[in-house]
């Protein structure tokens, strides 16, 4: 693929010397070989341990792996040569956006959060203002920017935490359960933007999650489980396989779920039940 | 209703008398059933917290009275630290509070506090251990040795093995796999069943909440918004939207195929009710 942003080849990692893990010598990850395209909108799934994470920060040059190979943008991160100016600059490429937004946000004022990696990067004057505002615009969040950051709801923190990121003008955006706290209308308001920023701004998205309704959304879903790519496709294709999912401790969307308890159940039903849409088309054609 | 908690006109106010004064609670009164499962949600900044943490007196209220078992819990200021072995407090991200050696001694650790037996703390850390889902063969680990969701249960087990009147859990399942999820949450349900005792459950997910709980308490700008059984909150799908919450995507297909005609009837906002009710209907139709 010519137009891969996130290239892997048989990446394995283990957390060796490591106290905190009673399960040192079992590799986090192993045998991992993915090609992300440019632009693409990816849910990566997985129970608690699997290894979601570690690959996350693999990509994002948190952890540098044991085995295998990492190409960001064509450029091999696991190479000799590779410098840390060169780190610096992947960095720059991958934002990432954690759990909790109270442990990403450093300032006082929303717009000099936002302000904070592009002043980093030494950039001009006017160069800040112009990514600052159109970073927060992007967000829904121009309203707020003289805003104290602590009194904003759960989901506002999360899209001030995103304004900072996309100021920095990062090609992909990894999310780690960035939605694991928030309310229901947090939640909506991070995938909204998820979406908005693929779509229109052409960031490849990652999108690690436990919430699979949320994974169905994406263009492509891939399952890691014990540490292994498990399954790999679109979410229709990924989330037909409901029992497999239950094995790994994951379970599908609500509308797959009823539509296989009644196929369990001896009803003869058959047809789409992804999202919410078609789940209710599927019945009503079936009831009707 | 036989009610173990109930709070009466009871208002927080957060930096009362400086700039930053923050009214969390506003003349809040609200009842929790003895012997059973209710789940308290609202958006952000709704006061559940603040309830959460005026319910084992943690806070002092601004204004109003909290009645645990018909007492009020403030009568004896000194005697306020009682009340939270009698309403055990299970925080958010409860697996960080691990500090002893073993699983074990740290499980035990309230009910030593509580200057009980060694026979007596012992019995008490197998039983809250069983209940939290804790492995007999985990219980002399470090409990930094375990994983996170190991953690997570031993640090519910510890509030457990107090043997509270009223558990209350913010988050417990936050960050957890849905097998994860699974297994902590369900086994609050046999803890109610045999132990008699009541759980408060603060969650964001609705559907956890549909699965889980019999009542449920819909906070909202300080306010109580709603109250009720599970059904009678998640049948009103437009209300909860309106201040920031949902109902199970489940229940958003059920609607809107009784709107078109389908009477689907039953508990409509599980995977399972609605199983339950697609079966009962074509049984009807056929016949």
């Amino acid at each position: 693929m010519n137009d891969c942003i996130i290239k892997t080849e048989n990446l394995g990692f283990t957390y060796a010397d490591d106290e905190e893990l009673a399960t040192a010598e079992i590799p986090a990850l192993a045998g991992v070989s993915i090609n992300i395209g440019r632009g693409e909108y990816v849910a990566i799934l997985g129970h608690n341990g699997s290894g979601k994470s570690t690959l996350a920060k693999l990509l994002n040059m948190i952890l540098t792996p044991n085995v295998g190979k990492i190409y960001i943008d064509g450029r091999d991160i696991t190479a000799e040569d590779f410098t840390e100016d060169d780190m610096f600059d992947i960095r720059r490429k991958i934002g990432m956006v954690f759990q909790n937004p109270d442990n990403q946000l450093v300032a006082t004022v929303v717009e000099e959060d936002v302000a904070f990696g592009p002043e980093n990067l030494g950039l001009p004057r006017e160069e800040i203002r112009r990514r600052v505002n159109s970073s927060l615009s992007l967000v829904g969040m121009t309203e707020y920017a003289r805003h104290a950051p602590h009194k904003l709801s759960g989901g506002q923190k999360q899209r001030v935490a995103i304004a900072g990121i996309i100021a920095m003008k990062p090609q992909v955006i990894i999310f780690d359960e960035s939605t694991a706290m928030l309310d229901p209308q947090g939640r909506r308001e991070v995938v909204d933007i998820m979406e908005r920023l693929n779509r229109e701004e052409n960031i490849t998205i990652l999108n690690i999650t436990h919430y699979m309704e949320e994974a169905a959304r994406a263009d492509r879903v891939i399952v890691i489980n014990d540490g292994r790519i498990a399954l790999d496709g679109t979410p229709r294709e990924v989330f037909s396989n409901v029992e497999k999912l239950r094995e790994m401790g994951l379970e599908a969307p609500q509308g797959n779920e009823l539509i296989l308890e009644l196929k369990n159940a001896g009803i003869k039903i058959d047809g789409d039940s992804l999202t919410e849409s078609e789940c209710i088309e599927t019945l009503y054609k079936f009831l009707s | 209703m036989n009610e173990i908690l109930r709070i009466e006109n009871l208002s927080f106010v957060y930096g009362k008398g400086t700039p930053f004064e923050k009214v969390a609670l506003d003349n809040v009164s609200v009842s929790f059933e003895k012997g059973k499962i209710t789940g308290l949600i609202g958006h952000t900044g709704s006061g559940k917290s603040t309830l959460v943490n005026l319910l084992n007196g943690l806070y002092k209220p601004t204004d109003g009275k909290v009645y645990l078992d018909g007492k009020d819990i403030w009568e004896n200021p000194k005697e306020i630290a009682k009340i939270r072995y009698r309403v055990g407090l299970v925080m958010q991200y409860p697996e960080y509070q691990l500090f002893d050696e073993t699983v074990r001694a740290d499980i035990g650790f309230g009910p030593r506090n509580l200057g009980l037996t060694e026979e007596e703390i012992n019995e008490r850390v197998i039983e809250a251990a069983r209940f939290a889902g804790v492995g007999a063969d985990l219980l002399d680990k470090s409990p930094f040795e375990l994983s996170g969701g190991q953690k997570r249960r031993v640090a519910i087990a510890g509030i457990i093995a107090m043997r509270p009147d009223v558990l209350v859990l913010d988050e417990p399942a936050a960050g957890l796999d849905p097998r994860g999820r699974r297994e902590i949450l369900g086994s609050l349900r046999d803890y109610v069943n045999q132990v008699g005792a009541s759980v408060i459950l603060v969650s964001h997910s609705m559907e956890d909440m549909a699965h889980y709980c019999d009542n449920v308490v819909v906070m909202n700008s300080a306010k109580v918004y709603r109250t009720g059984t599970v059904k009678s909150i998640f049948s009103e799908a437009e209300s909860l939207i309106s201040v920031g919450l949902d109902v199970p995507m489940i229940s958003r297909v059920a609607d809107e195929l009784r709107r078109r005609g389908i009477d689907l009837q039953g508990e409509l906002y599980t995977v399972d009710g609605v199983k339950s009710a697609i079966l009962r209907y074509v049984k009807e139709v056929r016949k």
